[in-house]
């Protein structure tokens, strides 16, 4: 009994080691994402809120938790409360499988991709039981448009991930990693990969697909209605998606924990350094596609997704797999 | 003893939500409750070692058919529907589906395989590896014909839903894509007092 409240224990650590750390990383990816926008727009960005500014996101979070929650009266008001906690609780179990390094995970299971890709699939159901519960017409509107996109970019995503299952023989996420020792994915799969992150940024409602809370046509899309922590809670939510989409990037394109080149000085900086590095530059990339790019009209990214991305990684994954069966380069 | 235990937890929880699926006034209540449902099956399937089916089931029904349903439901008149509920008429129907699922599972059960042998075979080797082995060998014919059904399937659907409006005007991406400045715009000089033609 006692090695079973020691493993316990020892597991419950194990999940604060990595929650505590993507919350924190979520506040400085918004302090991050406000200081990018500030520089690329020719403005400084926070800077008042402690040194350069950098606490000016615990500031907005202590600023939000005061405020009054609202509960609009014509809610389903189960629903309208369990929305915005299903969405972090989704972001949050994702985290589960994802190897920061080969030792360093919480559950090495066999499936591991899978399971990212049903959790990343459920992500949806918070958006649309939040525009639903809310009873309002545009968080209605934007969970509408959140449903069918989130939907039409998982197709592509779902060939993505297929096209570098082929190549790696197994769905375990360390075994995916660690058959990019000599070579990342990143160059062979060059197209998949850019298709990848794009795919990303439509599913985590990102710009420049955030139609489910533009708010030029729709206020702020599926969370109008909420305020206070209910919305604190679906901003962290987005945030945590953008960085697990990332690490999910860097894992299956970006070699996850090895350095760029196998040599001294590099092979032995420790691998969960590297890890962050490229999760790092890869938010980076987010945040620079939404300085950047104006906003896709609906129709246009509908089309994008369904004629463009759908034949492309489905005429990818076969040449892909021809190219390796012609070859002999099949796994096993 | 965790083993049964969680059987029965997931197994009574799967039983629970059915039934409200079935009894919620609320149709989308239901299909949220049916959520749960295959969610409780995914559990089901994981504890018999059959991860890979169980996490198939999560991405297929949770991820993409119960939305689809959610998208519908959502969209209904919420009061129409509870008055035209009347769940008599659907009795007959429903005890025909039962029986013949019974059947099939008391057929496999009690006839076709003994427990030991499923066991063995299921906990011998990644059943990853295992449906990848005799899916395109073995059951070849069958995953084919099943994937020409869904698309009859859909292709119906289109046919019967779509409705082609000679009226409405399109895009022609190709065209806006290939048009330049010159195609649009004329600079013209026009003298004073004079104005522009048009022709």
């Amino acid at each position: 009994m006692t090695s079973l409240s020691f493993e316990l224990t020892i597991g419950i650590l194990k999940i604060f080691s990595f929650v505590v750390p993507v919350l924190v990383s979520v506040a400085l990816l918004v302090y991050l994402e406000r200081k990018v926008l500030g520089a690329v727009q020719l403005r400084k960005g926070p800077n008042v809120v402690g040194p350069f500014g950098i606490l000016q996101s615990f500031a907005d979070v202590l600023k939000l938790l005061t405020k009054e929650n609202l509960l609009p009266s014509s809610s389903n008001k189960f629903l309208f409360i369990f929305a915005p906690m299903l969405t972090l609780i989704l972001s949050l179990i994702a985290w589960a499988v994802i190897p920061i390094s080969s030792t360093y995970v919480i559950a090495n299971i066999n499936i591991g991709i899978l399971y990212l890709f049903a959790v990343s699939s459920f992500g949806v159901y918070g958006v649309i039981i939040a525009g639903w519960a809310s009873n309002s017409k545009y968080p209605f509107l934007g969970a509408l448009r959140s449903a069918a996109q989130m939907i039409s970019y998982e197709v592509s995503i779902g060939f993505v991930i297929i096209t570098v299952l082929i190549c790696v023989g197994s769905l375990n996420l360390i075994d995916i990693v660690e058959s990019q020792k000599n070579m990342w994915f990143a160059i062979p799969l060059l197209p998949m990969f850019v298709i990848f992150i794009i795919s990303a940024l439509a599913e985590t409602n990102r710009l420049p697909f955030d139609l489910p809370e533009d708010e030029a046509t729709l206020v702020a899309g599926f969370f109008t209605e909420y305020s206070s922590i209910s919305f604190g809670l679906f901003f962290l939510a987005e945030y945590a998606n953008m960085i697990l989409m990332s690490s999910l990037t860097v894992i299956l394109f970006l070699g996850g924990w090895y350095p760029p080149i196998d040599i001294f000085p590099l092979n032995a900086i420790p691998g969960i350094f590297w890890f962050v590095i490229k999760v790092f530059l890869i938010l980076f990339v987010f945040l620079w596609v939404r300085a950047t790019f104006p906003r896709y009209r609906y129709d246009q990214l509908m089309r994008l997704g369904w004629k463009i991305f759908l034949p492309f990684t489905l005429i990818w994954v076969v040449i892909t797999s021809a190219f390796l069966f012609y070859f002999g380069l099949l796994p096993n | 003893m965790f083993l049964v235990g969680s059987f029965f937890l997931f197994a009574a929880f799967l039983i629970t939500t059915c039934i409200f699926v079935i009894f919620s006034k609320n149709p989308v209540n239901s299909v949220l409750f049916l959520v749960l449902a295959f969610l409780n099956s995914t559990f089901l399937f994981i504890l018999i070692g059959a991860e890979f089916v169980g996490i198939i089931l999560a991405i297929v029904y949770i991820g993409a058919v119960a939305i689809l349903f959610l998208f519908v439901v959502m969209m209904l008149d919420i009061q129409i529907t509870t008055l035209m509920f009347n769940i008599k008429r659907y009795i007959p129907l429903a005890l025909l589906f039962a029986g013949i699922i019974l059947a099939e599972i008391i057929y496999l059960t009690v006839f076709k395989t003994s427990k030991d042998n499923l066991d063995t075979f299921i906990r011998s080797k990644n059943n990853t590896e295992q449906i990848g082995d005799v899916l395109y060998t073995e059951y070849f014919i069958d995953f084919q014909l099943s994937g020409i059904v869904l698309l009859l399937a859909m292709i119906g659907a289109i046919v019967l839903t779509h409705v082609y409006r000679p009226t409405i005007k399109r895009q022609n991406i190709e065209r806006q894509n290939s048009t330049t400045a010159e195609d649009r715009v004329i600079l013209v000089k026009i003298k004073s007092g004079e104005g522009i033609k048009d022709d």
